[in-house]
């Protein structure tokens, strides 16, 4: 699903890379943390993935599809397979959690009757049953984040990329976003979650890989946070 | 592709940027208008140029007794005879397409019909005041210099006069106008294009959060441009009709006036108009269009 074969890439203007001689893999339905200290590549390794950014040297895979190939004018289709949730949200702050939702299905021109039948579907399977027109500051930040995922989630992507999900969210509330980020990878989306919550990790014992200055230095099955010495 | 998803964030934009849209509906429409007076007096001129080329004539006036013109000098005036002869003389130039020959009672009819209500000045003439003329066709624009060289130096003629020179007066007068309209039509234009820059900056600023997240979802890159692209579409075309309105009262009030005192027939109609305006709005949109694209390169990454 995901293929990194050997990829660096080196911001303009630094002289260490960000992701140096990177080669990873990841299958279709598997669920992958990433972790390590910050600056140790792994939002590099995510905006890659989206082709936000452009690898130095190396190749990489998304769906099938080399990304090096992948014209600009292709860029948009190959992010409707990827859906992505971020440490701070990004709702819109004037739409309720419905048009939130219907917003990510709107600009890619789906039909207002497919949205209208999707959208409580997904509101639902993130946990938000009964507040679909609730405002964004009508909720708590856990809540918050179930929009983002619902809003990630309601194009079926293959693939979905959380970037600190639950680095603004407290402990109790995080296991309720985990649980929600487990049922989506249930129906076989593959998911990438890049994290600090060593709780997190240890409670799920799913792959780690672990990036320190751009390297990997632990790819681990059914692996924890901190290296057991 | 969904319209009234574009048209909604379409009225948000406007909506949200209502000063700066103004100001570029304003100027648009005055920078149109300018355009717009310039291509009428540009169809004007010509309509008239059309109009007077096949009228325009040399007169030769002939001497009057004791004419105190110096061509004229010790005349007794011209005799039936000798304007006769001057007639198949000047006929008789290769150049000369026809001659006409106007006695002081026409020419006094002419006089009377053009400065009738000048009650005064009408009193005051006489017949017998009127000059007589010869009215000379040239077959070739071109050669009209020489048929009024040839003719100032026949004995008997006073006074040699090219209507066109009163003509070009007026034309150099349209011309000035033209050029002047044109030329803040153009300052107005680069306004405009800075003006929309600036709106369309803002308004990416301002939606800087919905097109991030379109981007991020995997809109194309048409469905993110269009509503910015649309806002500017839309000024354009408000100018335009603003500038079409401008565009009426001018023909109504400026040039059609101007005509009944010049000539008839020339009279711009309401077709050479909604030609203009067609064109102005136009221009207008391609010009709002493609500074929105510029802009839109360089502060919506997409």
């Amino acid at each position: 699903m995901i293929h990194f074969d050997n990829v660096t890439k080196v911001y303009a203007n630094q002289n260490r890379p960000a992701l140096d001689h990177v080669s990873v893999e990841v299958d279709k339905g598997e669920f992958v943390f990433l972790v390590g200290p910050s600056g140790s590549g792994k939002s590099t390794f995510l905006r890659l993935i989206l082709k936000e950014e452009r690898p130095n040297s190396g190749a990489i895979h998304v769906a099938g599809k080399d990304l090096a190939r992948l014209s600009n004018f292709k860029v948009p289709h190959l992010r409707r397979r990827i859906g992505c949730v971020f440490q701070d949200f990004r709702l819109l702050p004037n739409k309720n959690v419905y048009e939130n939702v219907a917003f990510a299905l709107e600009v890619i021109g789906k039909p207002r009757r497919f949205i209208r039948k999707v959208v409580p579907e997904v509101v639902e399977l993130v946990g938000l049953e009964g507040k679909a027109h609730r405002m964004p500051d009508e909720l708590s930040g856990g809540e918050q984040q179930r929009v983002a995922m619902a809003r990630a989630f309601v194009n079926r992507p293959m693939i979905l990329l959380a970037d600190e999900p639950t680095g603004n969210i407290d402990p109790a509330t995080s296991i309720g976003i985990m649980k929600v980020l487990d049922r989506i990878n249930r129906t076989g989306t593959t998911v990438v979650m890049a994290t600090h919550d060593a709780a997190i990790v240890d409670s799920m014992r799913k792959r780690v890989v672990e990036l320190e200055d751009g390297k990997i230095v632990r790819d681990q099955s059914r692996g924890v946070y901190g290296q057991a010495y | 592709m969904r319209a009234n998803f574009i048209f909604s964030e379409v009225w948000i934009g406007l909506r949200r940027n209502l000063t700066m849209t103004i100001a570029v509906i304003v100027t648009v429409a005055i920078g149109m208008a300018l355009l717009g007076i310039g291509l009428m007096v540009n169809s004007q001129v010509s309509k008239m140029r059309g109009f007077w080329s096949d009228k325009v004539e040399v007169s030769a006036f002939l001497c009057k007794k004791n004419d105190p013109l110096p061509s004229c000098k010790g005349s007794k005036g011209v005799t039936e005879q000798a304007r006769a002869d001057l007639q198949t003389r000047i006929q008789g130039m290769a150049q000369v397409e026809s001659v006409e020959f106007e006695n002081s009672a026409t020419a006094y009819e002419n006089f009377r019909k053009t400065y009738g209500e000048n009650d005064v000045l009408v009193k005051a003439i006489q017949v017998e005041d009127m000059p007589e003329s010869f009215r000379v066709k040239v077959k070739n624009p071109e050669e009209y210099g020489t048929v009024i060289d040839e003719l100032q130096s026949v004995p008997g003629i006073s006074m040699v006069v090219d209507e066109r020179e009163l003509l070009d007066g007026f034309f150099d007068l349209m011309e000035k106008i033209r050029g002047f309209a044109l030329m803040i039509a153009g300052f107005l234009v680069l306004a405009v294009i800075l003006l929309i820059g600036n709106t369309v900056r803002l308004s990416a600023y301002n939606r800087r959060r919905e097109t991030g997240i379109m981007r991020l979802v995997g809109a194309s890159n048409l469905y993110i441009q269009l509503p910015f692209v649309m806002e500017g579409v839309i000024a354009g075309l408000l100018g335009g009709v603003v500038s079409a309105v401008l565009l009426i009262v001018t023909k109504v009030f400026l040039f059609d006036s101007m005509n009944i005192n010049l000539a008839a027939g020339t009279q711009l109609t309401w077709n050479d108009l909604a030609q203009v305006i067609l064109g102005t709005m136009v221009i207008g949109v391609i010009i709002c269009i493609l500074a929105s694209f510029v802009t839109l390169r360089r502060y919506l990454r997409v």
